[in-house]
């Protein structure tokens, strides 16, 4: 399945480039292409694409002030002819670094390390045994620390996304998962779980006690993301 | 080096083997390329112009840093190099500083400019007699 995709790029050619070659690849859909980041947030804001190709240095805002103001998280291919910006891509946890000009092989071999990470992503979810009497299990497992660990559901207080990581919180001890909280969500949280973060999904028979935004479960204290409210006072039953 | 797939070989101040892998034997596309260059170069440099004149040391960086970009679109590695240095020293240095610098990349940059012109003409009678 192809990659949807936009360019974020204020370089003409350099954006030129970068749709011949998700033409050529084939792999990716190009959805779009913006010559300033907030022409770009106002579409992400609209769509959900699968991939972004981010230029650093554009006229007003740069690129890792779209990162900060992003609401979901993409995978990201950072486009920059400068090599300094390295440090702050692997805080911001981008995918992949190119630097301009690349060649369509240089492309192509992100391109295929992105889909092979999406594929580990999706493996990583492993479902429920095929003996398991149904698919609503009160466990799961889990890929962490070479092996496949079976969690109950019961136990987990609450995830935390780690980028392309989750950590899984229970009260004897943590476990970190190569997976996204967004798949977890999808694919593995039953009824009692909430995403009350971008990153964080919480068991809501844990929950000790609400102050603010702040949600308390043993000892642990979670922020209620601001477009989440609704949600969780609809889901708590808050009166 | 010569490209191998489409027998056209750039003009030895270009970095012709990298030119080779970026346009893949494709002449059509590296006469658009190049034409295309033509035409942003200047509103680029422009601003580069504007940037020096105003003594604006940030926006300098910033302006060379997309010339810089479009440089190695069309295979001037060392000049690439160059601006990169430019960039850099417009962080660090004052406006009175860089005046030589400035002076000998402008120049350079014609120099490129002249040398595209003339590759992009190459380019066109090439595309145009391999139709």
């Amino acid at each position: 399945m192809k990659l949807s995709c936009i360019i974020v790029e204020d370089i003409q050619i350099a954006a030129d480039f970068l749709r011949k070659f998700c033409e050529k690849s084939d792999l990716v859909e190009v959805k779009g292409h913006f010559l300033n980041v907030s022409d770009a947030l106002e579409y992400l804001d609209r769509e959900k694409v699968d991939l972004l190709f981010l230029d650093i240095e554009m006229p007003g805002a740069n690129g890792f002030d779209l990162l900060d103001r992003l609401t979901y998280s993409p995978m990201i291919i950072l486009t920059t002819s400068k090599t300094e910006y390295a440090f702050n891509a692997f805080q911001y946890h981008v995918d992949d670094y190119l630097k301009k000009p690349f060649t369509f092989k240089r492309f192509q071999e992100s391109i295929q390390k992105l889909q092979l990470k999406s594929a580990a992503v999706q493996a990583s979810a492993v479902a429920p045994p095929v003996s398991a009497p149904s698919t609503d299990t009160d466990f799961l497992f889990i890929k962490a620390e070479d092996k496949l660990i079976k969690l109950k559901k019961d136990d987990i207080l609450f995830l935390e996304s780690m980028r392309d990581y989750v950590k899984f919180v229970t009260p004897a001890r943590n476990y970190i998962t190569y997976s996204t909280l967004k798949n977890m969500e999808e694919k593995l949280i039953g009824p009692n779980f909430l995403k009350v973060h971008r990153s964080y999904i919480v068991n809501i028979t844990k929950i000790d006690d609400i102050r603010g935004n702040t949600i308390y479960l043993l000892g642990n204290q979670i922020p209620i993301g601001k477009g989440h409210r609704d949600e969780v006072a609809a889901k708590l039953n808050i009166l | 080096m010569p490209n191998i797939r489409s027998g056209f070989v750039f003009d030895e101040c270009l970095n012709s083997a990298f030119l080779a892998e970026l346009f893949d034997g494709d002449t059509i596309y590296a006469e658009t390329v190049f034409e295309d260059f033509l035409r942003d170069l200047p509103v680029y440099w422009q601003r580069v112009d504007n940037a020096f004149e105003n003594e604006n040391l940030p926006v300098l960086g910033t302006c060379v840093h997309t010339c810089k970009t479009l440089f190695g679109y069309v295979g001037f590695t060392d000049l690439q190099e160059l601006c990169q240095q430019f960039e850099n020293n417009c962080s660090v240095n004052r406006m009175d500083d860089l005046r030589d610098d400035y002076r000998l990349l402008t120049e350079r940059k014609e120099k490129a400019q002249r040398v595209i012109e003339k590759e992009y003409n190459r380019l066109r009678e090439y595309n145009e007699a391999n139709g």
